[in-house]
């Protein structure tokens, strides 16, 4: 094997592994405000490519659509976080966590009836023959979803640390109950972590369309992979999702290079296992005490 | 607590009267025709994974029956065709077929759509003795026989042997084997394996990916490394588009060959530039002056196309095809029944089919083979400014 | 006085009728399509019991039952259609299988906290559905494991639906006693002491996690007996059936149920169960209705879960818990 095959193999790991980052950084949002695990995350995911491609047919430009898809499944995550989650929020993780497995098997099955049970395209946000690099070919919207990625981590490492939003999702992330003394309104911030990981759900959705296409019922897997990410890299770390996202891209496309393709997805499960038995906390969190 | 109540009761109020609508309209059918209806059984994949070819599959069905009761039936009697959704699970299929049995009493069941589905509903074919006709492709529908079910589209170990022959003629024969881990891939591969060294052509490396995969570079850059005169590719999913640009993004100028999976628009759709020269074999109703612009199956393929694509609003793709001639041998048994119509009858009269045309190919089943299509009814294509050209 | 009388009936009356009116619908009916759909219902109540059991008062959280039925099912299958063995002791085989699988996955994972545990058991669901359908000499592949035989003891073959019907619903009333058994006697309090606090419990001296142990092996071991029925209830098996969306739906049972109860989970079973064959329960339902009824399924039962746990958190036990607390409380006032 020479060294331009690695790195093929190496910038494929990092291309499904940007998506999971995105997709991980969803839960890992949701995680820290809430203390749930949000089922209804890859279906965001599913939404951001199917919104997108019904903003295309709609005749919309596509950076237009784009910019709609997104928007549109943040508000989805808004008002599903309003009506179907605030009222029982007092109620448990459990009960929350089933309503958000409730809330995606109707998304899925509303996005059938809409957008019919046919996989559908989006074109290239820029077309163009794929860029080499070092000897492994680069596909021109493989660069837009790491350039999308680094943008969404960016922006959300400037809101964790420099605005006041930022430091209220922190607070909150400790102790609901001390970050509402302090003044917080608990409530709006909950809501305002739905509404972006919705968004960052719909963005790796929709960037990743135009390679793979999108179906009504893309959303599961999406799904399993943001968490198996966000497991991996330590919940509730922003970073831990980005570093769990790639770390288990490249699992999985080393998997396919050294061992056997039919089992990558099975292998990358095995060593997620293993992380997990041995390190519960994940590759970067920190060891917990659990509060008495 | 008291206005919880009323949300309640609007709620169920709502549901009850959503039903009672729904339940309204009975008894419409059968003006002028006094003759109980032949009732048949659909069995079809329309919610989870295959909706996407269940779907096609009812509505070619809904139209033809519509067609045929317009015409005024089978001897007068009209058809009825009861439909059960299996949401693509092995279970709920076995309770769809059982309800259209024991409560339907239908006379034969189409379906399923799928090869596990097909197959789970077998036992209960058997205890009602009535005839099955699925649209499902695997080889093991009719290679596992059983007198009772019948196959309307092309198995894999049909397709297999006269792609690979296809491959051997134009000089391709080191072949480089990409198959998904899904029955139809497993199936097509397996095939593909036994069948190569009859062929005359050699397999230098095989590769697989699982449904729902996202990116083939990895297993495309080791299938370069073996350098193949031609990558054949077995599956029916979204994937198929993705090796294709995949290809195309690793600078790869090797042919791509398919299997019949891939002759659906949402293919070509998907694949964009890189579908450009994609082959494979699959049946004549794709460009329909394959069949010959004389005959009979030129005029019944362009008649199904048409009416089709106007009641629609899209060409029927191939599954819509397979549930045409399913809804076809079915209709065309019970015409040639002498006699009371029971499930033996029916069934013996389906394994008399003989020369029937349909869009698949034409028919002809015997008591040892109840799929009844050979090489004949197969061409090769090409993909070519975004459609379908015949590749001689 | 009124109340314990109540609460007698509650307890004891109530199931007693429940298994009456069970035994007499072979009576009544011989509609097959019924049976089929009946059974398939009896099954679910067995697995739900068991993650009743697991979830809702030992605590911990298992989004890998679809695999354990699955471990059932195969081994079930495997050893009636191809090895010829024995119904009884394959089937046997396929609970204390899926068992000792369950004890294999607790022992590492139930260190694992919340929703860590969920994720250890989701990977174990998919690293068995590859498996299910690569392993093909055993299982079939996709093309599944067909030719599986009815049940049978001895020469007695249980070969019609309403036989099969009467089957599993045996099963699973033995398995429900068995299971309220457990969760009335000190075990039962063991766990739920666990639910409360796992510190406090360890106070209190109980090995909780020996105890965890125990509670998964068996639960699991339930939804392997249930997989193993199901093998030969249905004939044919294929890995889709074994998938994480089964889990994820069999845990949705147990919350819309409401946890620590039995009594509720298994009547949201048997209502999420029965929701696309409604038209099993309602003979006069037209062939358009139904086919809306398939068609929204997912969306329907997706609705039924957000709406029970928006209006009633507690789930169908809480709702039975409030209205029987309303009923006592007007009782005492009319007094």
């Amino acid at each position: 094997m020479n060294s331009a095959e690695l790195l093929q193999f190496v910038a494929s790991g990092l291309q499904n592994g940007a998506v999971y980052a995105l997709v991980a950084l969803g839960f890992t949002l949701v995680y820290a405000s809430t203390g749930i695990i949000n089922f209804a995350q890859g279906e965001f995911f599913m939404l951001g490519g199917m919104l997108a491609v019904a903003g295309v047919r709609f005749g919309l430009p596509l950076p237009f659509a784009v910019l709609a898809s997104v928007a549109g499944t943040a508000a989805i995550g808004l008002l599903f976080e309003r009506v179907a989650l605030r009222p029982r929020r007092d109620s448990g993780p459990l009960v929350l966590i089933i309503i958000t497995i409730g809330g995606s098997m109707v998304m899925k099955s509303l996005a059938r009836h809409a957008f019919g049970p046919n996989e559908l395209t989006l074109p290239p946000f820029s077309p163009g023959d794929p860029i080499v690099l070092a000897g492994a070919s680069i596909d021109r919207q493989v660069l837009w979803i790491w350039g999308l990625t680094i943008v969404a981590v960016i922006a959300l490492t400037f809101l964790y640390s420099k605005t006041k939003l930022g430091r209220a999702m922190r607070a909150c992330s400790l102790s609901h109950d001390a970050a509402r003394l302090m003044g917080i309104d608990t409530a709006r911030v909950v809501m305002i972590s739905f509404g972006l990981a919705a968004a960052l759900g719909a963005l790796g959705g929709v960037a990743v369309a135009p390679l793979t296409q999108t179906a009504f019922d893309v959303g599961a897997r999406a799904g399993l992979k943001g968490f198996a990410a966000a497991i991996l890299g330590g919940l509730g770390n922003p970073i831990g999702a980005v570093v769990g996202g790639l770390v288990l891209g490249i699992l999985e496309s080393m998997s396919v290079a050294f061992i056997s393709s039919t089992y990558k997805d099975a292998i990358s499960l095995v060593i997620l296992l293993a992380v997990l038995f041995l390190r519960p906390q994940g590759i970067l969190g920190k060891r917990g005490r659990e509060k008495v | 607590m008291r206005r919880r109540w009323i949300a309640g009761v609007v709620v169920l109020a709502l549901s009850a009267s959503f039903l009672a609508g729904c339940t309204k309209d009975e008894g419409a059918a059968g003006d002028g025709v006094t003759k109980e209806p032949y009732r048949i059984g659909a069995v079809l994949s329309l919610t989870g994974t295959y909706a996407g070819l269940g779907t096609p599959e009812k509505n070619a069905i809904e139209l033809e029956v519509a067609r045929l009761n317009e015409a005024g039936g089978i001897n007068g009697h009209l058809v009825e065709v009861l439909y059960e959704d299996d949401a693509t699970d092995p279970a709920k299929a076995v309770a769809g077929a059982a309800r259209l049995i024991e409560q339907e009493e239908v006379l034969a069941i189409i379906g399923a759509t799928g090869t596990g589905q097909t197959m789970a509903i077998r036992s209960e074919i058997a205890r009602a003795g009535i005839p099955q006709v699925s649209m499902a492709g695997g080889s093991v529908v009719t290679a596992d026989f059983d007198p009772l079910v019948f196959q309307t589209p092309w198995p894999n170990r049909t397709v297999v042997p006269f792609t690979l022959k296809a491959l051997k003629e134009r000089g391709l024969t080191k072949v480089a084997v990409i198959s998904d881990t899904g029955g139809y891939g497993v199936d097509g591969h397996d095939i593909i394996v036994k069948e190569a060294s009859a062929a005359g052509v050699e397999i230098v490396t095989e590769e697989t990916f699982n449904p729902g995969d996202t990116d083939m570079t990895p297993q495309l850059t080791k299938i370069k490394a073996a350098n193949p005169d031609v990558i054949l590719m077995w599956s029916a999913g979204k994937e198929a588009a993705i090796v294709a640009k995949n290809m195309t993004q690793l600078g790869m100028k090797t042919p791509l060959v398919g299997s019949p999976g891939n002759g659906r628009k949402e293919f070509v759709e998907g694949a964009g530039a890189s579908a450009e020269g994609f082959r494979f074999a699959a049946g004549k109703v794709l460009v329909p002056d394959a069949y010959g612009k004389e005959s009979e199956a030129y005029k019944v393929a362009t008649d199904f196309i048409a009416r089709y694509t106007e009641a629609y609003d899209t060409a029927p793709d191939i599954f819509a095809g397979h549930a045409y001639d399913a809804f076809l041998v079915v209709s065309d048994a019970l015409g040639r029944v002498e006699g009371d119509v029971t499930p033996a009858s029916l069934r013996d009269a389906v394994e008399n089919t003989s020369g029937l045309v349909g869009i698949g190919g034409t028919f002809t089943y015997t008591p040892e083979d109840h799929n009844g299509l050979t090489e004949d009814e197969l061409v090769f294509y090409r993909v070519e400014g975004s459609t379908w050209v015949l590749d001689k | 006085m009124t109340g314990s009388w109540m609460r007698r009936i509650g307890g004891f009356a109530l199931p007693l009728a429940a298994c009456c009116l069970l035994a007499a619908v072979p009576l009544i009916t011989n509609d097959r399509y019924l049976f089929k759909v009946l059974t398939f219902v009896g099954l679910n109540v067995i697995v739900v019991a068991g993650l009743a059991l697991l979830f809702g008062f030992a605590g911990q959280i298992s989004l890998g039952h679809a695999a354990f039925v699955g471990i059932g099912a195969y081994t079930c299958g495997y050893l009636t259609a191809v090895a010829g063995v024995p119904w009884p002791i394959a089937v046997l085989a396929g609970s204390v299988l899926a068992a000792f699988g369950g004890l294999l996955l607790a022992v590492p994972s139930l260190r694992l906290k919340g929703h860590y545990l969920a994720m250890a058991t989701l990977g174990f669901n998919e690293i068995m559905s590859v498996l299910f359908v690569e392993l093909r000499s055993i299982t079939g592949g996709n093309d599944g494991l067909r030719g599986i035989p009815f049940a049978s003891i001895g020469a007695w073959k249980i070969d019609t639906p309403s036989g099969n019907y009467l089957l599993v619903w045996a099963v699973a009333v033995v398995v429900l006693v068995l299971v309220g058994n457990v969760i009335r006697t000190r075990p039962g309090r063991a766990m739920r002491a666990l639910h409360g606090s796992e510190l406090g419990a360890m106070a209190s001296g109980v090995d909780t996690r020996g105890l965890k142990i125990q509670v998964f092996a068996l639960s699991a071991g339930l939804a392997g007996l249930a997989g193993a029925l199901y093998a030969s209830a249905v004939g044919f098996i294929s890995p889709s059936t074994f998938s994480l969306e089964f889990s994820v739906l069999l845990i949705a049972m147990v919350v819309v149920g409401g946890t620590g109860s039995l009594a509720g989970p298994v009547t949201a079973c048997v209502l999420l169960t029965l929701l696309p064959y409604a038209d099993a329960l309602i003979p006069g339902l037209s062939k358009d209705a139904v086919a809306v009824l398939q068609d929204w399924e997912a969306d329907i039962s997706g609705f039924a879960m957000i709406l029970v746990l928006l209006f009633a958190p507690g789930g169908v036990a809480g709702l039975v818990r409030r209205a029987a607390a309303a009923r006592r409380t007007s009782v005492r006032e009319a007094a």
